[in-house]
């Protein structure tokens, strides 16, 4: 791997990294446009009759929220990064519900770090991916972890 | 009144094994997902993915996931009187899916309660699986679903 090729590299997310992922706009119509291809709950497909549900109106769908997020995270970081993928995510939570025109703020914080125990040329980061509306409130958290190449293979990274 | 046709809480049973169906994804629409949510290079360019740690295009994680949500729709939860879900853990993508994989979905009730704070509610905690046709497993989840209970007749 070239190691001039990518802006981000394991060593660049130290643990208590905090970034900005970006803000998105939810529309009615693209909530209404993911759930019809992804997630055809009424609740999620049609305004009028999202109303006499539990959620008293339209609501995005938890898995629209987590890909805008996935996203936001291209854009911010990842694309630039020499990330190698994910094994996957420990937790995520859909807290308040995404509504037509909420805006909402995606954000990573750097929970992790540590090298790959099998592959010196690797390392794992642990992230804290969260989004919030408007009101401040917390709508979505995911805990999981992002595999990325080593600027310095093998290089001990407490200095020792 | 329950409604004729409608799964309550009560009808999930732990231990109960849904075949929820299966997909067959294409590389069109791979990656289609990708360059609209997840463009990473091994997502959305067949000829720069085959430089790359995977040796090929794969399909994101996310429609993975995206695609095992609509099939439950479709399988059961359409016509369950269903009240969303507060999320999931332990999502596993412990395997690539690569255009023309057909991937059949499962999910295994594990528990279900009543709600503690909504007395017409009840959760229901599942595992999905989702094995490619050489019966590998590409990806696991564990979630709570909550869902409304019978009314009295």
């Amino acid at each position: 791997m070239d190691p001039l090729e990518f802006d981000f590299y394991w060593e660049d997310f130290p643990v208590g990294q905090m970034r900005a992922m970006g803000r998105h706009r939810f529309t009615e119509e693209e909530i209404v446009a993911f759930a019809r291809q992804y997630d055809r709950q009424r609740f999620h497909l049609d305004a009028e009759s999202a109303r006499d549900t539990l959620f008293g109106g339209l609501i995005a769908s938890g898995w629209h929220t987590c890909v805008v997020a996935m996203r936001g995270m291209c854009d911010a970081y990842l694309s630039r990064s020499a990330c190698l993928g994910s094994p996957g995510l420990d937790s995520l939570k859909w807290l308040k519900p995404v509504r037509p025109g909420d805006e909402i703020a995606f954000r990573a914080k750097v929970l992790e770090s540590r090298p790959s125990s099998s592959k010196p040329e690797l390392g794992l980061t642990k992230f804290l991916w969260d989004a919030v509306n408007d009101a401040g409130e917390q709508v979505l958290a995911m805990e999981g972890w992002q595999l990325f190449a080593r600027r310095e293979p093998g290089a001990d990274p407490s200095g020792q | 009144m329950s409604t004729p046709g409608t799964l309550y809480w009560e009808d999930f049973t732990p231990g109960e094994v849904v075949e929820i169906g299966r997909h067959t994804f294409t590389e069109e629409e791979i990656i289609a997902f990708a360059v609209q949510f997840d463009p990473q290079p091994f997502h959305t360019d067949p000829v720069a993915a085959r430089g790359t740690f995977y040796g090929g295009l794969i399909a994101s994680g996310w429609h993975t996931c995206a695609v095992g949500m609509r099939l439950m729709v479709q399988s059961y939860i359409g016509r369950a009187a269903s009240a969303g879900s507060p999320g999931v853990e332990n999502i596993r993508w412990l395997g690539p899916v690569r255009p023309g994989d057909t991937i059949a979905y499962r999910r295994v009730i594990l528990e279900t309660r009543p709600s503690g704070s909504r007395p017409g509610m009840g959760l229901v905690r599942s595992r999905s699986e989702a094995l490619n046709q050489h019966g590998e497993t590409v990806m696991t989840m564990e979630g709570w679903g909550m869902f409304r209970r019978r009314p009295a007749p």
